[in-house]
């Protein structure tokens, strides 16, 4: 899992980040329903955090539904995850674009600048996915 | 089971000469935590890691370990813990084989499986003598020791002193995996503070030989920020200097372009108020890392907070 990354030195707390890192990429896709994620120990070390901070994390998306635990396998993506809601999604694009403003605005570029490099961003994740990878 | 403290410290006061190494220092350490002292060269971190693990008795207070004074018991305690010293030291001459080998005879839960694993993990040739092992090594061996009894409490003195970025990373992973497969309590001191960030869950800072801080990484995170907003005079404004007064300033810096401070009771409803207070202008909390704000509460800087 390469696009979860998590900032310990953040004022949000890291099992907040994982547990929102999580959601998103479930939210968007790119965990489909019904695939692994890794296990506790193995994310743990991954992202050098505390292996119980990645597992209240996996609790707290099991309650909410978004993961599942099969007994002896491991834990998956649940066969229907709650879809992110309207509002939650435009918020979650709101805060990221106004940070991204504030940094190109920061660096001293335009709004035409900073979509341009916002298109190539997204075409390089686009070139990292399977063809047709739109689920 | 004892459900108290796996490792305490009881008002440990350590004199060497006229000078306190700790004073009047006590501390707990709960089952399943990870707790990083912290504290700066000649702090006194060392001299209480003594104290507790029962190699140094102290002039006044005592170490608990599993509930017992450590002094007193220490010979039949330490068989639940294990140990990673600062300097990393075994004969010289015996290959880590022989040196496990002599170790599996003094504990009753060693694991030798563990113990060929984990060196294989590390890359260490277990046939190469200890004195020709780099430092890096030598350490990976010390903990591969420490973990093959499988102990209740793992004690790091330091661990990743003088160790490059590879050989740290193996430790943390080592660490990290203990802590998922056991639940291992764990006693740090470091340096590192960007690589403990994410794995302690307690921070306690000793400063001068006196417990400075020890509290939960999460609350610790959340109640310092640093502040920076630009102040103005305004014609409606009659208090000067009393802005940060609900945020428990511990630092505050006066630049050219305004106020540069770090608060250690921040709550983003008084920031909210903060940032509508007449001259406050252009204000912004950051959030601080573990090692920002370990300098800001240690550090020595003149203005310094208590």
């Amino acid at each position: 899992m390469r696009a979860l990354r998590v900032d310990p030195a953040e004022a949000v707390p890291i099992w907040s980040q994982i547990e929102e890192g999580l959601r998103r990429l479930v939210a968007s896709g790119a965990l489909a329903a019904g695939q692994a994620v890794p296990s506790v120990r193995d994310l743990a070390r991954d992202l050098s955090v505390n292996p119980a901070t990645v597992a209240k994390a996996y609790q707290r998306l099991c309650e909410a539904g978004v993961l599942s635990v099969r007994r002896g396998e491991g834990t998956y993506v649940s066969d229907a995850p709650p879809a992110m809601g309207r509002g939650e999604r435009s918020r979650i694009l709101r805060q990221g674009a106004a940070r991204y403003a504030t940094l190109a605005a920061t660096a001293g570029a335009g709004v035409e600048e900073a979509s341009s490099e916002l298109s190539t961003a997204f075409a390089d994740l686009e070139g990292k996915r399977p063809p047709g990878g739109k689920s | 089971m004892n459900e108290g403290p796996i490792l305490a410290a009881e008002a440990i006061t350590v004199r060497y000469g006229s000078t306190a190494a700790c004073s009047d220092v006590t501390f707990s350490v709960a089952r399943g935590s990870v707790y990083a002292l912290l504290g700066r060269n000649g702090a006194g971190k060392s001299t209480l890691v003594r104290c507790l693990l029962g190699q140094q008795k102290p002039a006044r207070g005592r170490g608990l370990l599993f509930g017992e004074d450590a002094w007193r018991r220490r010979a039949r305690l330490m068989d639940r813990v294990g140990v990673v010293p600062e300097e990393p030291d075994a004969p010289p001459a015996m290959t880590p084989a022989q040196i496990a080998d002599f170790c599996r005879r003094i504990y009753s839960t060693w694991n030798a499986g563990e113990f060929a694993k984990r060196l294989d993990r590390f890359g260490i040739p277990p046939r190469v003598p200890f004195g020709r092992l780099s430092k890096g090594q030598k350490g990976g061996v010390l903990l591969a020791l420490a973990l093959a009894s499988a102990p209740d409490l793992l004690v790091l003195d330091d661990p990743t002193l003088g160790l490059d970025v590879v050989a740290r990373r193996a430790l943390y992973d080592e660490l990290v995996g203990e802590l998922a497969d056991r639940g291992t309590t764990v006693l740090v001191t470091t340096h590192d503070l960007a690589g403990i960030e994410g794995i302690a869950t307690r921070v306690a800072i000793l400063k001068e030989g006196r417990l400075i801080l020890d509290e939960e990484m999460e609350t610790l995170k959340a109640r310092f920020r640093r502040i920076r907003y630009g102040n103005q005079m305004t014609d409606t404004r009659t208090a000067y200097g009393t802005e940060l007064d609900p945020f428990d300033a511990v630092r505050v810096k006066v630049r050219g372009w305004g106020v540069d401070a770090v608060v250690a009771n921040y709550d983003d409803a008084s920031f909210d108020r903060f940032q509508r207070t007449d001259g406050v202008v252009d204000a912004e909390a950051s959030a601080m890392s573990l090692e920002e704000i370990f300098l800001s509460v240690a550090g020595e800087e003149k203005g310094a907070g208590s």
